[in-house]
C-alpha cells in the first residue's frame, strides 16, 4: 500500500511538473506538448489497464478513442453549425447540446458500452488469436467511422468541435487514470488477471473466470480511451477518421511497450520519453527541412526513428524499461527497510 | 448416508485415438491421504487432469459430494473446493510470492484483506516469509514447489490433488514436506491425493494407495497390502523390491 502511493506521487509529482513547468515558460508549443502528453498519457494508461494486466496486445484501443472524440463532437457542436458540419445527422441529435464536460464523460461511457458488447465473445482467445481479433475490431471501427457519414462527416474532416480542452482539464484527467490504473492493478480482478497473463492454467485451476476479467479490464480501458479521445476531440477541435487508425496506434503502442506494459510506471514513463522525442524529432526535421540539406524534404524521420527505437528496447529490453516492479517497489527495495507486506 | 468424497468413476481418456485412461475409478475420502503410483506415462497426471475438468472424458463421470462435476471448466471445478498442484510447476513468475498466494483465496470471493492475511499465515506456516515479496520466477525449485502448495491451500479445499510434489527436492526438503503434508490433512479437513516416485514417502504418508499401470487400475486398498500385491511389484516396484 504505502509502495503505491509512493508510486502514485512520483508519478503523479512528474506530470504535475511538467504542466507546471510548460505554464512558466509560458510558451504556447510548449502548452500544446504539455497538453497532448497529458492526453496521451490517458489513453497509455487505459490501453496499460487492458494490455498490462492481460498480458493481450490489443489494436483495438485506438478504434475506442474515435469513439469517444466522435461521440463528444455530436453531443456539443452547437446546434445552428450542426447542419454544415454533419448535413445527413438523425434529426433527434440535431438538437443536443451538452456542455463538453459533461459531454466528455458521456462519451467515456459510450465508449465503454460498445466496447463490452463488441469485445465480449472475443475475451475466451488468447496469443495470437487474440491479437488479430484486436487488429479485426480496430479494422471494424474504422471502416464504420469512416462510412457511417449521418454520424462522422464520412471520410471527410468534421469541423466545428468546442474548444474545452486545455492543460489543467488534460492533467486533471491524466492524474485520475493514473490513480485508476494503479488501484486496478492491485484491485482482485487485476491481481487475477495479472495471474493469468503469466499462467493461463494456473490461474483457471486456482478459480479464476479468465474471460470476465479481461471482459472488465478491457471495458475500463475503453473508458479511460473514450475520454482521452473526446479530451483529444475538443482541443484540435476538427478530424477525421484518420486521426484513429494505424499511425496512432502505433504511437501509444510504442510508449506503452518502450516504458514497459506490465507496469504503471512503465506506462507514464514511456509516454514521457516517446512525447519528448517525437516532439524533438518533428523539431528536427523541420529545421532540416528549413536548412534545406536535401533538394527533398525530409518526412518520415520521426516514425523511423521511433520505429528503430522500439525495436532496439525490445531487443535489449524485452519487457521495456519497466518491465516487472514499479518506481516505488524498486525505491522501497533499494532504500527502505523491507516492508512486510505491499 | 450422503457421501461428502471426492469420486472419480469408470474415468477413460484419449489422446487421438491412444487410451490415456480405461476405465479408472477412485474415490478419496476426507481427511484421507491416497497415493497415486505407478510407472511413468500410465496415467496419473492425466487422471489429475480429467477430475480437474482440463482433459475431456470419454467415459465416466467425476462427482464431489455427490454433485456431479463432470466436465465443467477448470475454473468452475476449483471454485466447488478442488486445488491442485502441476507436476512441472506452475507459478505467475511475474507476481511476488505473496501476490501468488493471495490468488487463490481471492479467485474464491476473499477481499483483499482476508486474502492478505491467509497468505500471511500460510507463507508462515511454510517457512517462507522472509520470500514473500520476492517475484515467484526468482524462487529455488524446492520454494517454488512450496509456494504452489501454499497457494492450493489458500482456496480453502477440500480437496487436494498433489503432482509429484517431491521431485527434485533433496532429502532434507523431502522430509520437511513430508512432515508438513501429514498434517494438512486433519487440520484443514481436506482430503489429499498425492502423486509420487518416492515410495518411502509414499508408504510413510498414505492410509491408501492406488496403482496404476498402462492407463489401468492394477491394484488399490492399504498400503502394506499394496506393498505385497504380486502384480505390482512386478508392473512397478520391480526392480526395487527385488533389490531390498
Ligand atoms: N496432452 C496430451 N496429449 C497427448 N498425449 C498425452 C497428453 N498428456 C498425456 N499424454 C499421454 O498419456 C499417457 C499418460 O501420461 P501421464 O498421465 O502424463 O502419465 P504419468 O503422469 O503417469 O507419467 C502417456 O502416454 C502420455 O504420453
Ligand atoms: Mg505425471
Amino acid at each position: 500500500m504505502k509502495r503505491n502511493l509512493l508510486t502514485f506521487f512520483i508519478l503523479g509529482g512528474l506530470i504535475l511538473l511538467a504542466v507546471v513547468a510548460s505554464q512558466v515558460v509560458g510558451i504556447r508549443l510548449y502548452d500544446r506538448v504539455a497538453t497532448n502528453l497529458c492526453i496521451s498519457l490517458t489513453l497509455v494508461l487505459g490501453l496499460q489497464v487492458f494490455m498490462g494486466n492481460s498480458g493481450i496486445l490489443s489494436f483495438a484501443h485506438i478504434g475506442f478513442m474515435g469513439i469517444g472524440a466522435y461521440a463528444s463532437a455530436l453531443l456539443t457542436i452547437p446546434t445552428m453549425m450542426k447542419g454544415m458540419a454533419l448535413p445527413d445527422l438523425y434529426p433527434f441529435l440535431k438538437d443536443v447540446q451538452l456542455s463538453p464536460y459533461i459531454a466528455i464523460a458521456v462519451s467515456g461511457l459510450v465508449a465503454a458500452l460498445v466496447a463490452a458488447i463488441v469485445s465480449y465473445p472475443l475475451m475466451r482467445l488468447s496469443d495470437a488469436a487474440a491479437v488479430i481479433t484486436s487488429f479485426a475490431l480496430l479494422v471494424v471501427l474504422h471502416t464504420v467511422m469512416t462510412h457511417w457519414s449521418a454520424l462522422t462527416n464520412g471520410p471527410r474532416t468534421l469541423f466545428g468541435v468546442p474548444k474545452a480542452t486545455d492543460v489543467k482539464l488534460a492533467a486533471l484527467v491524466a492524474l485520475l487514470a493514473l490513480v485508476t490504473a494503479l488501484a486496478f492493478k492491485e484491485s482482485r480482478t487485476g491481481k487475477l488477471l495479472r495471474a493469468s497473463r503469466d499462467d493461463e492454467r494456473a490461474a483457471a485451476a486456482v478459480g479464476a473466470r479468465i474471460p470476465q476479467l479481461r471482459w472488465r479490464a478491457f471495458i475500463l480501458a475503453a473508458l479511460f480511451t473514450g475520454i482521452g479521445g473526446a479530451l483529444w476531440g475538443h482541443f484540435i477541435t476538427s478530424f477525421s477518421p484518420r486521426a484513429f487508425y494505424l499511425k496512432e496506434t502505433f504511437l501509444i503502442l510504442s510508449m506503452l511497450v518502450i516504458g514497459g506494459a506490465n507496469t504503471v510506471t512503465g506506462a507514464v514513463i514511456g509516454t514521457f520519453i516517446v512525447t519528448a522525442a517525437y516532439e524533438s524529432l518533428r523539431g528536427i526535421e523541420g529545421l532540416l527541412n528549413e536548412a534545406k540539406v536535401s533538394s527533398q524534404p525530409v518526412i518520415g524521420l520521426t516514425e523511423i526513428v521511433l520505429a528503430l527505437a522500439m525495436m532496439a528496447i525490445l531487443v535489449l529490453r524485452p519487457g521495456g524499461l519497466f518491465p516487472t516492479r514499479e518506481i516505488g517497489a524498486l525505491l522501497a527495495r533499494r532504500f527502505g527497510r523491507p516492508e512486510k507486506s505491499g | 448416508m450422503a457421501s461428502s468424497s471426492l469420486k472419480a468413476v469408470n474415468i477413460s481418456v484419449e489422446f487421438s485415438g491412444l487410451r490415456a485412461l480405461d476405465d479408472v475409478t477412485l474415490t478419496v475420502d476426507p481427511e484421507e491421504i491416497v497415493g497415486l503410483i505407478g510407472p511413468n506415462g500410465s496415467g496419473k497426471t492425466t487422471l489429475v487432469n480429467a477430475i480437474t475438468g482440463e482433459v475431456p472424458l470419454v467415459h465416466g463421470s467425476v462427482s464431489l459430494r455427490e454433485e456431479a462435476i463432470t466436465s465443467l471448466p477448470p475454473w468452475k471445478i476449483a471454485l466447488k473446493g478442488i486445488s491442485r498442484s502441476f507436476q512441472i510447476v506452475r507459478l505467475f513468475n511475474n507476481l511476488t510470492v505473496i501476490e501468488n498466494i493471495e490468488s487463490a483465496s481471492l479467485a474464491h470471493g476473499d477481499s483483499l484483506r482476508v486474502a492478505r492475511g491467509k497468505s500471511e499465515r500460510l507463507l508462515d506456516e511454510f517457512g517462507l516469509s522472509n520470500r514473500a515479496e520476492e517475484l515467484g520466477g526468482a524462487l529455488s525449485y524446492g520454494d517454488k514447489r512450496r509456494v504452489e502448495i501454499a497457494r492450493a491451500l489458500a482456496a480453502d479445499p477440500s480437496f487436494l490433488l498433489l503432482d509429484e510434489p517431491a521431485a527434485g527436492m533433496n532429502e532434507a526438503e523431502t522430509d520437511a514436506l513430508l512432515h508438513t503434508l501429514s498434517r494438512i490433512p486433519r487440520d484443514r479437513k481436506l482430503g489429499l491425493l498425492i502423486i509420487d516416485h518416492d515410495m518411502s514417502l509414499i508408504m510413510r504418508l498414505c492410509h491408501r494407495l492406488h496403482v496404476l499401470a498402462s492407463g489401468r487400475t492394477i491394484a488399490a486398498g492399504k498400503a502394506d497390502e499394496i506393498r505385497r500385491d504380486p502384480a505390482v511389484i512386478e508392473a512397478y516396484l520391480g526392480a526395487k523390491a527385488a533389490h531390498a
